[in-house]
């Protein structure tokens, strides 16, 4: 359990500073060529917290998913876990692609981003 | 791993995550999505959303051959729960960045976890009922 905790804790701090590098930083350009799919910033930082809560949830399912049927792998399994639940995640995108009217190269730049977290 | 197995596996759970999808996005949230009429295109672009089901089937089944010692509904339902629960927190950070609604997220919300839950199901119903556990 004490290791869960600290599995899921590292894996919520490093999901949010690198949210927060390259979606935030590295792609502002790119997001503000499409500002119209997304709320103004200030109306963004009022609903801050549920994008917390929203990594937090996403750490913990992945540790739980982890420590359910990898954790013998050690960290070559956990890369692994990591690379297909990512290629499920770009399944899910090519479905946004479908019905959002986001350019391609957004949803690949976002893409290539999830892949490296 | 029992490709035959594998293979009927994927086939099913892309057919029932397709008609899932189809009928609790497109028809039952068709009323919802049409209060947020400038995120969403006027018509889908199918061949996208056909290929990205398949992605979505093709990777559900594998977690589920390789990675649920137990095996059974029972086990991959679990798996598909969790999984869903990624996507439940993705659509918590889109909420917070995209203009939707309330409604939206809950729909998404419990859309996922019941699409995955189901197709974890079938998976491991079809996949792991005389197999070996695969690892």
């Amino acid at each position: 359990m004490k290791r869960f905790i600290f599995a899921f804790t590292a894996a919520f701090i490093f999901i949010f500073l690198w949210g927060w590098f390259y979606n935030g930083v590295l792609l502002k350009d790119v997001f503000s060529e499409v500002q119209s799919l997304f709320r103004p910033r200030e109306e963004m930082m009022g609903l801050f917290h549920w994008i917390v809560i929203g990594q937090a949830g996403l750490a913990l399912a992945f540790v739980m998913i982890y420590a359910s049927g990898f954790a013998g792998g050690g960290i070559a399994a956990g890369v692994r876990l990591g690379i297909m639940l990512e290629i499920l995640a770009v399944g899910a995108r090519c479905a946004i692609y479908a019905t959002q009217p986001f350019p391609a190269k957004f949803l690949v730049l976002i893409s290539v981003g999830a892949s490296s977290r | 791993m029992d490709w035959k197995k594998f293979f009927i596996a994927f086939v099913a759970a892309f057919g029932f995550l397709f008609l899932f999808g189809f009928i609790w996005y497109g028809m039952l949230m068709h009323g919802a999505h049409q209060e947020v009429p400038t995120l969403l295109r006027s018509k889908p672009d199918f061949p996208w959303l056909i290929f990205g089901h398949i992605v979505m089937a093709f990777f559900l089944t594998l977690l589920c051959a390789k990675f649920v010692p137990a095996g059974g509904a029972g086990g991959c339902a679990k798996l598909g729960i969790l999984v869903a629960l990624i996507y439940a927190g993705a659509d918590l950070i889109t909420f917070a960045v995209q203009p939707l609604t309330t409604k939206i997220l809950c729909g998404w919300i419990v859309g996922d976890l019941v699409q995955f839950a189901i197709a974890g199901a079938i998976i491991g119903a079809i996949y792991k009922s005389s197999s070996p556990v695969a690892r």
